[in-house]
């Protein structure tokens, strides 16, 4: 199962500057971590200790809010999981 | 009423279907404050005085550096170390002197945001950091009045239109505050920001076009691409959610 996450301009520099990575999962939460096993530097920014998404980072999938965030959240081949940083430049 | 300069002046845009002059006098009559005069400030603020937006409060504390003139346009190399209220407010008189630029050199906070804001009929955010940002998206709930929010980083942007009470609120959207760093930016990107910001205030006003609310614009300027993400209110939001509760 082919899921692409999109990465915003905050985060691509820690995916040595790539903007769509492909993950395999079932659920938004298996993707994330398939995309913190690629690039282990997203996943220091993304995630706590605990392993919960800091509350900084929104997860939409399909340009639809997934908040609160459920990392059981079923995914579907094709489908698109965008993380959206929270940005305050001016 | 307009006056005959004032027919000439905006001659074009009164031209524009659902705008006319009854629109240019909403323009006239109404009152918008803009928190920040860096990045996004100096488009917004320039567009609004050229479309003829009667009143303009600009606030903002910060004096003018070297480093804010790839991007803050109303900022030239004469005005380095001068209040940026003040050289805004130069510029945007002499691009239209029928408009009522009121610079106000402050820092917003807790204690003075809700003075700033009195009498104010729309607030545009163009802030350089988030806690103010929440601070006036608060301000904006509480006081019931309409926030235009607009941000970037690098040649990436984001807007977004706040119906306070109706709409999702930047609260409802974004929580927490990322680690504090300085971010990149070009000039483009708080242009185009900015620009969608005035597009979305002259809108408000004239009560024309469908607003950009429940929506998320996200603009990547590298792809020259446009999404918009589908945002909800959140009933349990810190800053709105009692009103939907109430509501």
């Amino acid at each position: 199962m082919s899921i692409k996450v999109m990465i915003s301009a905050y985060l691509q520099r820690f995916t040595n500057h790539t903007e769509v990575v492909e993950v395999n999962g079932s659920t938004v939460g298996e993707c994330l971590k398939h995309l913190g096993e690629q690039f282990p530097l997203v996943k220091e920014r993304l995630f706590d200790r605990q392993g919960k998404l800091l509350i900084h980072f929104n997860i939409y999938v399909n340009e639809k809010s997934v908040y609160p965030h459920n990392p059981d959240k079923p995914v579907r081949d094709g489908d698109e999981i965008r993380i959206v940083t929270t940005i305050g430049g001016g | 009423m307009l006056t005959t300069d004032e027919l000439e002046r905006y001659d074009r845009q009164i031209m524009i279907r659902g705008l006319g002059e009854e629109g240019q006098e909403k323009l006239k009559r109404a009152k918008v404050i803009i928190a920040g005069s860096g990045g996004l400030g100096c488009p917004a603020s320039m567009y609004l005085a050229a479309a003829g937006v009667g009143t303009i409060r600009i606030v903002d504390h910060d004096r003018v550096e070297l480093s804010n003139l790839n991007r803050q346009v109303l900022h030239w190399d004469k005005d380095i170390s001068r209040s940026k209220v003040d050289s805004a407010a130069e510029k945007l008189s002499q691009l239209n002197q029928g408009v009522k630029i009121e610079p106000m050199e402050e820092t917003i906070n807790e204690a003075n945001i809700s003075q700033l804001v009195a009498g104010f009929d729309l607030i545009v955010d163009a802030m350089d950091n988030l806690p103010t940002r929440y601070l006036l998206n608060k301000a904006a709930i509480d006081k019931n009045i309409p926030f235009f929010h607009g941000a970037v980083y690098g040649f990436e942007g984001r807007a977004m239109t706040i119906i306070p009470g109706k709409t999702a609120c930047l609260r409802c959207v974004y929580r927490g505050l990322p680690p504090e760093e300085k971010f990149p930016v070009i000039g483009v990107a708080p242009a185009v920001i900015g620009c969608i910001q005035a597009t979305e205030v002259i809108k408000y006003i004239v009560g024309i076009g469908k607003l950009l609310t429940n929506r998320l614009l996200v603009y990547n300027g590298l792809n020259l691409k446009f999404t918009e993400l589908m945002v909800k209110r959140d009933p349990n939001c810190e800053h709105c959610g009692h009103l939907a509760k109430e509501g």
